[in-house]
């Protein structure tokens, strides 16, 4: 269909080389099974029936701005854009230093502006992509059913989704001309982890402040405070709802905002994209005149040898440090509960140990799975006079030791709050359950090159995914017999 | 004369057969050019030589090694270089080089300033702390040209070590691998600039259909050919029955 659509159009043109974009925002990299597809295809059937139900099931019901109404869709819009801008930092940060096409676009008789106005389109049309199959098929069908003030939503997505591509553009080439393209890839993704994150670690923050049982009550009580506070009411907070809502001078508002936004960051950007784009493709590394002698790089160990370069590899990769900050994020419940001392620990620190067996697993797993399938030259490991499982060993012992650090947290919290004995029990628990997991991912990674590694991630085996589950289960439960042992039956004078 | 690598009765099938009973014996203390057309197998014979792939029958000996029951020991005295350099972009020279290094276990007294000399014979010293990601592919193959040579290996296999090199770094590798003739090891070659293998090799190997098709020095494959004054293109053609293009 686009392709049909292209031909009718000037070939070069702006509308063209977007439709070029779009092309591209529907084939996402790698290839995908046909069961994943069918399995997807079914999902987004499923979730438009739902709507559809919904939708028939509201289609009396009076949907009206209320304050709450306006409250809610001003926070939902908040939510939505931290994760868009998520995204399109993401999408920035691929269209400037992987997606590899740059050169011929600039290299053709195209004015460079309409390059970068096709790009941005495109970042924000993956976005788009992304949050119309989650949003639009419950709001078309209610808006379709007797609430056509609802066709506000789409004007309202397409406006938050152009705002958040200027956004995380603006992002990427800022931090790529502050820090340099390399930096801006780590920066870039760690800023970008921190953003989507942010939002949950304030939900758990406010939920896990309050006392058990209570903390849906705070929530609402938080919410209805906002809206006492004319949250999303007022001035241009109110935009969004009244978008929403389908007010048309909001829905204009919001768009003739959004596409000034595009503009302006177009004609204001266009020399740093330039720039950014040539650092990108030229040079990553900046090159580096040192005086230092070469005889600290070499061990007199394999284990050595190995340990410094998978390190190396992993302190370097980009994408690793996005994944390392969101699992940050994502332990914050854990955080939250631990530190909240109280007389309930007995049934805590199960929960906890367990847990921390799962989080360590989880980390060692992709460590290794990293380590062993992302290898750029599994050619040199074969030549080399070294044997398989001596090369697998000094990899999963790299993978523990990196992943050490974030696998004490638990422990090292539960050592304050509830016994040292269930803490240190813990440890050892989780210690070896994230070896068993690392060997699990030993056995069946595959080396190949790092650069095909995203796409292979998804063709994980089956029997892997069983075995990595009944490891957690398995020594998830020991820890958490163990520490419901020593907490209860014994009751160690050891707490701090 | 000592063997430095010895196939026998080599055959190997992919999809279809690519290798069918390749016999090949290489002395020590030799230069030895593998030729061969696009698709002979001349890559599938070193791959198999070094262990990346296995023959579906036959035998490999390195300096009187069995290659198959003993690939470690093969290994420790043999270096790899192929075609597309085996490099961490996200690795400096100096950390690769301490990798390889460490692969094949060499002390550190030992690697350390054998490094800092081919760093700095391959003009890559003042970069040495650069990441190799933003290398010429000339600079990567020298990189990967420093690995194969920091374990000081007995045989060198290089699969066209001279591509992407500018003409006076490939003088120097050129000279190089003379160097490492001198001084008793012996390396293999493949290469399509048959000018090189013309100056460098001792002896010259073509093959063709997964067999080897003439071997011998550049006079005694000119007599086998049944030309005594052709050039080895001229030479190569005629052996290899490749197509002319007419004048």
């Amino acid at each position: 269909m686009i392709g049909w659509i292209m031909r009718l159009l000037p070939p070069g043109s702006f509308v063209w080389l977007v439709l070029h974009e779009l092309r591209l925002a529907r084939r996402p990299a790698g290839k995908r099974s046909r069961w994943l597809m069918a399995i997807g295809a079914v999902l987004v059937l499923g979730w438009i029936a739902f709507g559809v139900w919904i939708g028939g099931l509201l289609a009396d019901v009076g949907i009206v701005p209320g304050p709450m109404g306006m409250a809610g869709a001003a926070l939902g819009s908040i939510l939505l854009f931290t994760f868009m801008t998520t995204q399109s930092i993401l999408g920035s940060q691929r269209t400037l230093y992987e997606a590899g096409d740059l050169d011929l676009l600039f290299s053709a008789p195209i004015v460079p502006r309409t390059v970068m106005r096709a790009k941005l389109v495109g970042i924000a049309a993956s976005v788009v992509l992304t949050f119309a199959i989650i949003v639009l098929p419950i709001a078309l069908p209610l808006a379709w059913f007797g609430h056509p003030q609802l066709f506000g939503i789409p004007a309202l997505i397409f406006a938050l989704a152009l705002t958040a591509a200027c956004f995380g553009l603006a992002i990427t080439l800022i931090l790529a001309r502050i820090a340099g393209p390399r930096a801006a890839r780590t920066v870039g993704q760690i800023v970008a982890a921190l953003s989507g994150g942010s939002v949950f670690v304030a939900s758990q923050y406010f939920s896990n402040g309050a006392p058990r049982g209570q903390r849906g009550a705070v929530m609402e009580a938080l919410f209805e405070k906002m809206v006492a506070g004319g949250f999303g009411t007022h001035g241009v907070g109110a935009l969004p709802g009244m978008a929403a809502f389908g007010d048309p001078f909001a829905v204009t508002a919001l768009l003739a905002g959004s596409l000034l936004l595009f503009i302006l960051t177009t004609r204001g950007l266009q020399s740093l994209f330039l720039s950014g784009y040539r650092a990108g493709g030229m040079k990553l590394s900046r090159p580096k005149r040192s005086t230092r002698s070469v005889a600290k790089q070499f061990h007199d160990r394999l284990f050595g040898a190995v340990f410094a370069k998978e390190w190396r590899l992993m302190a370097r990769d980009p994408a690793l440090a996005f994944q390392v900050v969101l699992r940050l994020i994502y332990l914050a419940p854990l955080f939250f509960i631990v530190m909240r001392q109280g007389d309930d620990y007995v049934l805590i620190a199960p929960s906890l140990a367990f847990s921390s067996v799962l989080i360590a697993g989880q980390i060692v797993a992709s460590l290794v799975w990293l380590a062993v399938s992302a290898e750029d030259t599994p050619d040199l490991i074969k030549v080399a006079p070294v044997r398989k499982d001596q090369i697998d060993t000094a990899k999963l012992s790299a993978a523990l030791v990196m992943a050490a650090p974030l696998a004490i947290l638990v422990p090292v919290g539960m050592a304050w709050t509830t016994s040292i004995a269930a803490a240190l029990f813990t440890l050892g628990v989780t210690g070896i359950a994230g070896w068993a997991s690392g060997m699990i991912e030993v056995t069946f990674a595959k080396p190949a090159p790092r650069s095909t590694f995203r796409r292979r991630r998804g063709g994980g085996s089956f029997i892997r995914g069983v075995a990595q589950f009944a490891v957690t289960m398995f020594f998830g439960a020991i820890a958490a017999v163990g520490v419901w042992v020593l907490t209860t039956t014994f009751r160690l004078p050891f707490n701090l | 004369m000592t063997s430095a690598l010895r196939l026998t009765g080599i055959h190997k099938s992919f999809d279809k057969p690519v290798i069918t009973g390749l016999d090949l014996n290489v002395a020590a203390g030799q230069l030895y050019a593998l030729l061969g057309p696009n698709g002979a197998g001349k890559t599938t014979t070193l791959r198999m030589a070094v262990g990346l792939t296995e023959p579906d029958q036959g035998g490999i000996e390195i300096y009187g090694i069995d290659a198959i029951r003993n690939p470690l020991e093969a290994k420790a005295i043999t270096a790899w270089l192929p075609d597309e350099p085996m490099l961490y972009d996200k690795l400096t020279p100096s950390e690769y080089l301490g990798f390889v290094a460490g692969l094949w276990r060499i002390p550190p007294r030992d690697a350390a300033p054998e490094a800092e000399r081919l760093l700095r014979w391959l003009e890559l010293w003042d970069v040495r702390d650069t990441r190799c990601e933003g290398f010429s592919r000339g600079m990567k193959q020298k990189v990967a040209l420093a690995g194969a040579m920091i374990h000081d290996p007995r045989l060198l296999i290089l699969d066209e070590p001279l591509t992407g090199l500018d003409a006076a770094m490939a003088r120097s590798v050129k000279d190089a691998l003379r160097a490492a003739v001198d001084q008793g090891k012996t390396v293999i070659v493949t290469t399509h600039i048959l000018e090189v293998a013309e100056r460098l090799a001792d002896r010259i190997g073509i093959i063709a259909n997964g067999h080897l098709l003439a071997e011998g020095t550049l006079a005694e494959l000119r007599a086998q050919a049944g030309a005594e004054d052709d050039t080895l293109e001229d030479t190569f053609i005629r052996l290899t029955s490749a197509p002319r293009i007419p004048a």
